[in-house]
This record gives structure tokens, C-alpha cells and sequence, in this order.
């Protein structure tokens, strides 16, 4: 469908999990969408198993900063984040680990009470809520061990990792759930066990927007989708509502704008407060929809690291599915060990391409070398837990400028004592694991550049302390909506997408009904 | 571009060095160019990342790529030129394992030393020879992905359970805000 710039249209910023969802949500129910992305559409035949060339391929590389106490900021100064630029966003890379918040976790406030430097808030809604959104969201991705759907089979990774589970009296773990299907679904192959999720995933067993919202939102014959358009400032008028959509071509960089009678934003925890904080005006002077002087603030990247250990014999982890094991024993808030909030851990796998540069970046030497050289003898698992939520670490617009002139965001992180404190604890039960079953040689990874962006415009049920309301709309701009992770008010210790999934039904569904009712 | 971006991933502390890989074409003078200079950036390569089991010739690549981006611009030029220097005046070749490792602790903080290591950890595991070495197969998709017997052939530990634990859905479901806010938190950092 073609849809005039003219046109007062809905306007969708960004097709990762959170945009493409709301888009195909809009569109599903006769609603006309205007999707602008950022990056082009890769098909996946054009995807490369390999992992440098894909990254070069889909990563989002244009200029970002980076400060705080994070070993990131010296090791990968210019590259905080790993996220994509291309339809389907940062699911291209995802390896698709689909676990639910815990009730708690959306009420850590009141659950974990008051920590010093964290700025803990209980989102305006609930577990009860969410439930059938999660189940919607399960479907919608074909989580693996849900809905009647079987798990993936073991790799060797998940043998060793679940034999050491077991030796160390952990129950919960499995080869799931995960959004690659076991078997086929949704006009989607099973897995054939060629790994390079990361990379985008050649067979289509795993989901990810380009493979299923995208083809059935331009099936219902209502979305435009417009790549390499990159929208760099919202416009509002007189009543101050949003009216349109500054964007650029990415290819020829000349600027275009859309009309808009609603906006929605998911360009991710970065992306988002960025284009919120270059469409300052003179009515508003901080930003749009910043009167809270929320934007930005508590940028959330999860508790992270990995534990790889070698052995006396082979393993092969890179064989099969990338990540195809999860345990959730240390998950529940446990007071006891020292920090509040709780941990999974996954089975994760890497070329030695990668492997190399994240190991433990800028080391060299012998016991490093060691440790490669023990490459087909290696398993690998990473950590993944809620991070507490500070006001400081926070997108700001930076006074570098990117290869279009537009200011770079910086990414400002300092971890958390919690943070410190829950990683090292996953370190010595990681370490246990691969002990149980015969390790040779451990090594603690310290995080990679974030995957998992969440919050800066977080979600509230007061205007002054949040950015958006419980349905993703800005208190202060009725017509503007944000679509992503980026809403997160906390982040939970479970991998975002599918609450992101679960976010944008939610909000898709409700945005259809207050347009047929002409509410917006 | 695209190796620039790669090693601005890696080596964040060399990105000076690595932004203008452009301008080679057109240098005059040429870093390291004599005979034996690949040969002693090659010895360095190895005592940064020492595999027995990979030949030479692996680390001669190596050291070739260094040497192309120690040629990039004048200050990877004269950069570079003082740290092959130092290799030379210092018989670094012909030093053993031990201070060698001394000898390129002490140059750490040089840019050459962190041009030198940064294209070298990521050209090196991303060799195709080491690949091999290492037992790395790599894609598969062409041939249909790994199959059963290879991607779960491991047997020296028993066969897993792949399903959920029975009890998992209540230990997930038993999460109410208040019990859990009774788990009184007693350090609050
Ligand atoms: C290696 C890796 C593994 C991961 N594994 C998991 C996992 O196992 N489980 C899990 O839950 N999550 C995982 N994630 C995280 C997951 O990919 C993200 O949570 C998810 O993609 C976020 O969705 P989103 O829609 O918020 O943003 P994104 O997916 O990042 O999409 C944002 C899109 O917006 C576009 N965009 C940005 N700015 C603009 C603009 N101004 N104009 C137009 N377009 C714009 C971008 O190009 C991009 O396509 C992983 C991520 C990585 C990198």
C-alpha cells in the first residue's frame, strides 16, 4: 500500500519486536500503517554464516559514546550496544530465550523495598494483566516448550551443561523455551540445527519479525514499509499534540516528512530517547514528552558475563542451535545471597571468531591463548539477571556528531553494587556447574556490548515519574506512543523480547480500539 | 570500511590507528619494508598469542595485515616504525618465550603495541587455518545443518532430560509481590 506523505497516516518509527508488532497489530484490524526503518531489509538468503561479515551486514555502526565504570567503556568505546539496523531489528541477531516476568518483578519497589542509589519503581500494571498477553506473545514467536509446542532437542552445550546442573542440585533446567521452532510452525521450518542464529538464521526455524509480522502486515495489504528512512525529529502543533514525522533517506540523506495523526516509537532504549531528545522545541525545551526530565534516565542493559570452561574432552558447542539450554533455579529474590533480584543462566556458544575478541578483550598471553586453544573441548553459558534501575545511567545527546550531523547519543553505565554482587555469585555457580562435570580450565566473561536495551522512557502511573502511561503512551503527548523495551520501568531478570512482544499486542490492540472510537 | 568497523569493535584503545585505512594507496614512505620486518612482527604476533600448533605462515598473515595498517597513515607510520625499532635494537626474535612476554609488557601502552595486538587477536581467530586447527566446522547450512550423531554426538556424559522439570510452572507461579517482600533485604549497599 501507498500512503501520500500528505496523508494525516499512523506512523510506526522502527520494525524490531516492539514497532513491527504494533504495526501488524494496526494493520491486522484494517488500520493503514506508514513503518519507517531505519536499515534495509536484508531476505535471509542474503544472510552470511559467518560472524564478522554479518555483523558488518546488519549492525547498527553509526557514532555512539560511552562513559561510566563499565569495562565496556574502554573495551568497545565506540560500539556500547550490539543492535541491528535492518527490518526486523535487533531479532535479526536474537537468540530467542523467551522466559515471563515473575509477578514480583513487576513491583520490586514494593518487593525489594529501598536500595540505596536504585531508583526502584512498581510499574503501573501486573502479572494478572499481562498473562494472557503472554500467552498471545508465546504464540505469536512459537516459544518452544508452550502452547503444546516441543522443545528443541540437546546439543552437546546443553549436555554439559545440564549433567553439571543436575551434579549441583539444580531441577530447572531444560533445552527452553525458545523462539526457534523444535518442530514446524506458524509456515516457519523446524530447526536444522545450523546455528548462526546470531547471524540471522538462514532456514527461518527462528523468528524474528522479517520471517512473520512483516510478510503478514504487508499481506493484509494496509503497510507501507519504507526502509533506509530514518526518522530524526517529531514534529507537534499549535495544541501540541504530534503532527508529523521528520525522516531522512539514509541513501541519498535527503529529508522527507510524513504527516501523522499518531506516532509510534521502537527504535530501541537508545534510538528512542535520542529522537525524543532532538525533537526539542520552544514548547518543549527538554524534549518531547519530557517534562518529567524522565527521558533517558534509568537505561537499563541486564546483569551479564559468561562462564566457558574447558574439558578433557571434545564438546564441539558450536554445533546445532546457539543458545538451546536455560536454567532458572537461581532466579527467585533471594535476599540470602547478598543481593536483591534474581538470575538465569543459558547455554551459549561462539565461533572462535568471536570468541577471540570477547573472551577477555585487550588480554593477552599464554593462559589466554590456552584457553582458545582449547576451543573444541570448550562449553559456554551466559548470565542473564535484573540490573537495578539509576537515574544517571542515561541516553544523553552527546556533543560528537554522526556521519549525518546529528548529535551522537552518549550511553552513560555505572554498574550497581547489586549489579557487582549478583555477577559474581553467577560466576562461582556457573564455574560449580562446569566443575561438577570435570572442568580443566574456567573463565568468567565480563559483559559484551549491550544486547539487552531497556528503559529510558520508562513507564509510570504519575506523569512526574515516568515517561509513558501504562499503555505506552507519553503523558504528556497524547498521540504519541512508545512501543519497545525502552518502557520498561524495571527490567526483570528474564531476556526482554518477549515482554516487548507482549507490550506491543497489548498496546497494537488498544490503539486499534481508540482509533475505530476516534479517541486519538 | 567494512574491516575498519570490525577493528574499531576490537581495539577500541588503537582507534586513531585504524580510521583511515583509506589513504594507503597513495603512501610514500613504507613502514617495515625491509627484508626480516614481517618476520620480527610475526615473532611478536606469536608471543602475543602463542599456539604451538599453528605453523608460521598462519602468524606471517598476521603479521602482514599489521604491517598493511601500520602503513595507513603517517601516525600509524611513525608509530609503528619506533616499535619495529625497538623489536630490532632488542633481538626480540631471537629472545625466549619468557622475556619476550617482559619485553612486550613493558611497550603496553604504545600504540604500536596496541595495533600490533589489536589486529591480531581478531585476524588470528578469525583465520581460516585456525579454524581448521581448532576443530571449527563452521556453516552448515548448505549441506543442511548439522545432524543427529554430530550436533549431540558428545558421550561422555549422559543423555539429558529436555523437557521442564514438573515442578517449574509452581515455582514460577508461586511469585506473589507480598510473600516476597517479607524476604527482608538486610544490606542496602
Ligand atoms: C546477540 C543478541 C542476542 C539476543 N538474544 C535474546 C534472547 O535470547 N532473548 C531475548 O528476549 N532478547 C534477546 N536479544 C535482545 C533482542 O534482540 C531485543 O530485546 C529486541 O530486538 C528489542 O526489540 P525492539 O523492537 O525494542 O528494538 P530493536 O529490535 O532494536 O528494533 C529497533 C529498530 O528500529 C530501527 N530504528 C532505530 N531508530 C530509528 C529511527 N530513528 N528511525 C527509523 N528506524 C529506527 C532500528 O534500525 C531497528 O530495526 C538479543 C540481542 C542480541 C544482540
Amino acid at each position: 500500500m501507498k500512503i501520500d506523505k500528505k496523508e494525516k497516516a499512523v506512523v510506526v518509527i522502527g520494525s524490531g519486536p516492539g514497532g513491527a508488532q504494533v504495526a501488524y497489530q494496526l494493520t491486522k484490524q484494517g488500520i493503514p500503517v506508514v513503518l519507517l526503518e531505519a536499515g534495509r531489509r536484508i531476505m535471509k538468503e542474503e544472510y552470511v554464516n559467518e560472524e564478522w561479515p554479518a555483523f558488518s551486514q546488519m549492525a547498527w555502526l553509526d557514532k555512539r559514546t560511552m562513559t561510566g565504570n563499565s569495562r565496556i567503556v574502554k573495551d568497545f568505546n565506540g560500539l556500547p550496544t550490539w543492535l541491528v539496523k535492518a527490518v526486523g531489528g535487533t531479532a535479526t541477531h536474537w537468540a530467542g530465550a523467551t522466559p515471563r516476568f515473575l509477578d514480583y518483578e513487576w513491583k520490586t519497589k514494593s518487593t525489594y523495598g529501598s536500595i540505596d542509589g536504585a531508583t526502584l519503581m512498581d510499574w503501573p500494571i501486573d502479572g494478572k494483566e499481562m498473562k494472557p498477553y503472554y500467552v498471545k506473545a508465546e504464540n505469536a514467536i512459537g516459544s518452544t516448550h508452550r502452547g503444546g509446542r516441543p522443545p528443541l532437542p540437546a546439543n552437546n552445550n546443553y549436555k554439559v551443561f545440564a549433567e553439571g546442573a543436575k551434579r549441583n542440585g539444580y531441577k530447572f533446567y531444560a533445552t527452553g523455551p525458545y523462539g526457534t521452532n523444535a518442530a514446524p510452525y506458524d509456515g516457519r521450518p523446524a530447526s536444522i540445527q545450523d546455528g548462526f542464529n546470531f547471524q540471522g538464521d538462514k532456514s527461518g526455524a527462528k523468528w524474528n519479525p522479517n520471517v512473520s509480522e512483516i510478510p503478514k502486515a504487508l499481506a493484509t495489504g494496509k503497510l507501507e514499509l519504507r526502509t533506509n528512512s530514518q526518522a530524526v525529529q517529531i514534529t507537534t502543533d499549535s495544541s501540541g499534540k504530534a503532527d508529523g514525522v521528520l525522516y531522512m533517506d539514509t541513501k541519498t540523506k535527503a529529508l522527507h516528512r510524513q504527516e501523522a495523526k499518531v506516532i509510534c516509537v521502537a527504535g530501541n532504549s537508545i534510538e528512542t530517547p535520542r529522537l525524543f531528545l532532538m525533537s526539542a522545541s520552544s514548547r518543549f525545551p527538554n524534549g518531547l514528552a519530557n517534562s518529567s526530565d524522565q527521558v533517558g534516565r534509568n537505561y537499563m542493559r541486564h546483569l551479564t558475563g559468561s562462564v566457558y570452561a574447558t574439558f578433557d574432552k571434545p564438546v564441539n558447542f558450536f554445533r546445532g542451535e546457539t543458545m538451546a539450554g536455560f536454567l532458572a533455579d537461581e532466579v527467585k529474590h533471594n535476599p540470602k545471597r547478598g543481593f536483591a533480584g534474581g538470575y538465569y543462566l543459558e547455554t551459549l556458544a561462539l565461533g572462535p571468531s568471536f570468541l577471540g575478541a570477547f573472551l577477555d578483550p585487550g588480554k593477552w598471553g599464554k593462559k589466554f591463548a590456552d584457553m582458545m586453544d582449547g576451543y573444541q573441548n570448550m562449553a559456554g553459558m551466559w548470565i542473564v539477571g535484573e540490573d537495578m534501575p539509576q537515574a544517571n545511567n542515561r541516553i544523553t545527546l552527546g556533543s560528537a556528531k554522526d556521519a549525518f550531523g546529528l548529535p551522537a547519543p552518549n550511553v552513560h553505565f555505572d554498574d550497581h553494587p547489586n549489579d557487582t554482587a549478583m555477577r559474581n555469585h553467577a560466576y562461582e555457580k556457573g564455574e560449580a556447574i562446569y566443575k561438577a562435570v570435570g572442568a580443566k580450565q574456567t573463565y568468567r566473561v565480563t559483559p559484551y556490548p549491550h544486547t539487552h536495551n531497556l528503559g529510558s522512557m520508562r513507564m509510570s502511573a504519575k506523569a512526574k515519574d515516568g515517561v509513558v502511561d501504562k499503555h505506552g503512551r507519553c503523558h504528556d503527548v497524547k498521540n504519541l506512543f512508545v512501543s519497545d523495551g525502552s518502557v520498561m520501568t524495571t527490567g526483570a531478570a528474564c531476556n526482554p523480547t518477549l515482554t516487548i512482544t507482549a507490550l506491543a499486542i497489548r498496546q497494537g490492540e488498544y490503539l486499534a480500539d481508540q482509533l475505530k472510537k476516534g479517541n486519538v | 570500511m567494512k574491516i575498519t568497523r570490525r577493528e574499531l569493535l576490537i581495539s577500541a584503545g588503537s582507534l586513531l590507528a585504524y580510521s583511515q585505512l583509506g589513504s594507503l594507496a597513495n603512501a610514500e614512505v613504507n613502514i617495515a619494508a625491509q627484508p626480516g620486518d614481517q618476520e620480527m612482527i610475526a615473532s611478536m604476533c606469536k608471543a602475543l598469542y602463542p599456539h604451538d600448533r599453528f605453523p608460521m605462515n598462519i602468524y606471517m598473515d598476521i603479521a602482514a595485515g599489521a604491517i598493511k595498517k601500520g602503513n595507513a597513515d603517517t601516525g600509524a607510520k611513525i608509530s609503528f616504525r619506533a616499535g619495529l625499532d625497538g623489536l630490532k635494537i632488542n633481538k626480540f626474535d631471537k629472545m625466549n618465550f619468557k622475556k619476550q612476554t617482559k619485553y612486550l609488557k613493558s611497550i603496553e601502552n604504545t600504540p604500536f603495541f596496541g595495533l600490533v595486538r589489536g589486529h591480531t587477536v581478531v585476524a588470528l581467530y578469525d583465520h581460516k587455518e585456525v579454524h581448521k586447527i581448532f576443530g571449527y566446522e563452521g556453516a552448515s547450512f548448505d549441506r543442511g545443518g548439522y545432524k543427529d550423531g554430530e550436533y549431540n554426538d558428545l558421550s561422555w556424559l549422559p543423555e539429558p532430560r529436555i523437557e521442564e522439570h514438573p515442578d517449574l510452572t509452581a515455582f514460577l507461579d508461586d511469585s506473589s509481590p507480598k510473600k516476597y517482600a517479607s524476604l527482608k533485604i538486610k544490606k542496602t549497599f
